[in-house]
């Protein structure tokens, strides 16, 4: 039996495809990649190797992706603080109920199944200065006329413009049902006897939450917090449904990182660059990963 | 558990846990609002003529107008756009949940040295955003003459399933007790033959749960179909999509049928089932 279970031939028919593919397709591709990145590489032109040139222009001569850092650090701090809050909330709330908890949490999960590009066209139209919440608005009399409404998703002025904040929060409505999935399972996996200790020891519900249940999830908040991290710095779908194209291409003021990637890459066919500019994503990622991993996950108690 | 609270104390915490209980009722219920609301706008304003949208935005339809649906379908090549995502969809779903499931078996029921080596390779791939793969994927592809065609679509979305795939699965196959396996070699069963007729059928739900994941995932993903396909006849739904409906065009009402052409299907799909898509979404990110 074992030597069955062993044997190689076996093992290898049933890795390879697997290994294969994800090989090919993935781990190679990172590594040409981050060759290219240290190319001068363009459409119809043989990769040239420049050493650290793109770098170099990434962090110092590049305005767009000055704009971009700054917009999508912001989103990465938003979204990390906003969906533990709100995705706790939730997670609290929902495990104390009984009645409808399933078909509210059904509820608050939906939009993360559907289509961030349908659900950003849908929020355009919500936030179109003529006909959504501006309309709404002059409808309640708050406004003259929905013309003269705020600019929700065009306005250009101040440190992080107003479309910026919109789409985080558009976000935020989109992702903190994953967030309180997450919560709720963690949640739902504390032994019952610990909270009927706590209660015999006249500790209220509001003092179980932080002294409790808190410190029990504590993994989780760390494993979630990340998601967000990973998730905000990738950020590319609402953007690109959102905002005017001249906002978010060259010059624009509502670039991230992902759309200075897709604009250098596939507008200006600067492979080189957008694989410079894919890798300091990554390399983001795996920082942010790394910190909240290190100072969130303090220690497990179970 | 039992504890002693004198009767006046017991019938104010009543009405304190009433009065807050339905504090959060009410507080639960406007979130519903809040999520339901935008959704039904957009269905309730695709039946709309243009002019009367553009006159009471807000207001109900008079009737129902399926005008703006086929307009979307026919003349917005949403329902060619489908076709492609589903294709696309379904034959990534197929080979990851095949290929992955073999790898995951591999991993947690044969017995090898460097198996955790393995699980940790494949794991590496869900912490890879795939933007930094974009572009050097995209020239590799385009040299292969594979850019601009849905095969060239579904390599990728293979590969980015797959991790989550195998470590889905390959938790449903530790759960399954090696003495069904044991039992199953004695009585002079193959390997292949074991995943086959003992694995798969009992990691069932497993597959249900990676199966409808991976096609979700895909059926929305947009960066890779922009880039990887430019010829109108096989762009996939979301990139239809966001052609479609933009500031190019003034009638908004057959942009809202556009987008509720692209949104029913997973909603559709969700309402089904909920639970599993709930459940694998939460174990994917659950690896802890």
């Amino acid at each position: 039996m074992d030597k069955l279970l062993r044997k190689k031939s076996n093992i290898i028919l049933f890795l390879a495809p697997a290994f294969v593919i994800f090989s090919a397709v993935l781990i190679v591709p990172i590594i040409t990649a981050f060759y290219y990145s240290l190319c001068d590489y363009k459409l119809n032109s043989a990769p040239t190797f420049v050493g650290l040139k793109n770098y170099i222009t990434i962090f110092t001569d590049d305005p767009d992706m000055k704009i971009a850092f700054k917009n999508s650090i912001f989103f990465m701090i938003f979204s990390i603080i906003s969906q533990l809050f709100f995705g706790l909330i939730l997670a609290a709330l929902l495990t104390n109920i009984k009645r409808g908890r399933d078909f509210f949490k059904n509820v608050y999960y939906l939009p993360c199944v559907l289509s961030s590009a349908a659900l950003g066209l849908l929020w355009y139209f919500v936030f179109h200065p003529k006909y959504g919440v501006n309309k709404i608005m002059e409808n309640l009399g708050m406004l003259e006329n929905a013309n003269e409404g705020t600019l929700w998703l065009s306005d250009t002025s101040g440190f992080i413009i107003l479309p910026i904040i919109v789409i985080s929060f558009v976000a935020l409505w989109q992702y903190v049902g994953q967030s309180m999935m997450l919560y709720m399972a963690q949640i739902s996996g504390i032994s019952k006897d610990i909270y009927e200790a706590a209660a015999i020891d006249g500790c209220s519900r509001t003092q179980a939450f932080f002294r409790i249940t808190l410190p029990l999830i504590k993994p989780m908040m760390a494993t979630a917090m990340s998601l967000n991290a990973i998730g905000s710095l990738k950020f590319f779908d609402l953007i690109f449904s959102m905002i005017p194209e001249a906002m978010r291409g060259k010059g624009g003021k509502a670039n991230v990182i992902a759309t200075v990637i897709y604009d250098q890459g596939l507008r200006f066919n600067k492979y080189g660059y957008a694989c410079a500019v894919g890798m300091v994503l990554l390399l983001m990622c795996l920082i942010v990963t790394f910190l909240i991993n290190k100072f969130v996950k303090v220690e497990s108690y179970e | 558990m039992k504890v002693d609270f004198d009767d006046s104390m017991v019938e104010k915490n009543k009405g304190q846990r009433q009065a807050v209980k339905i504090a959060i009722y009410v507080l639960l219920s406007f979130l519903v609002l809040v999520y339901i609301v935008p959704l039904l706008w957009i269905v309730m304003s695709a039946m709309k003529p243009n002019s009367q949208f553009k006159s009471a935005p807000w207001s109900l339809p008079t009737g129902m107008e399926f005008g703006n649906f086929i307009f979307a379908w026919t003349k917005g090549h949403l329902g060619n756009a489908m076709f492609n995502s589903f294709v696309v969809s379904t034959c990534t779903l197929l080979i990851s949940l095949a290929v992955g499931s073999m790898a995951a078996f591999a991993i947690a029921k044969l017995r090898w040295k460097m198996s955790k080596l393995a699980l940790t390779y494949f794991m590496i791939g869900m912490m890879i955003p795939i933007h930094c793969v974009l572009f050097s994927l995209y020239t590799q592809f385009a040299r292969w003459g594979l850019t601009n065609s849905l095969l060239g679509l579904i390599i990728p979305y293979v590969a980015f399933s797959l991790p989550i795939t195998i470590y889905i699965m390959a938790g449903f196959f530790e759960s399954i007790p090696n003495e069904l396996f044991e039992a199953a070699v004695i009585d002079g069963c193959s390997v292949p033959k074991l995943f086959f007729t003992v694995g798969l059928p009992l990691a069932k739900t497993g597959f249900m749960v990676t199966g409808l994941m991976s096609f979700v995932n895909n059926w929305n993903e947009l960066l890779f179909a922009m880039v990887f396909i430019s010829d109108d006849e096989r762009k996939t739904l979301p990139v239809s999509l966001t052609k479609f409906v933009g500031p190019h065009s003034t009638n908004y009402t057959q942009m809202f049928a556009g987008i509720v052409i692209a949104v029913i299907p997973t909603i559709i799909v969700y309402c089904i089932f909920a639970n599993q898509i709930v459940e694998g979404l939460t174990a994917g990110a659950v690896k802890g």
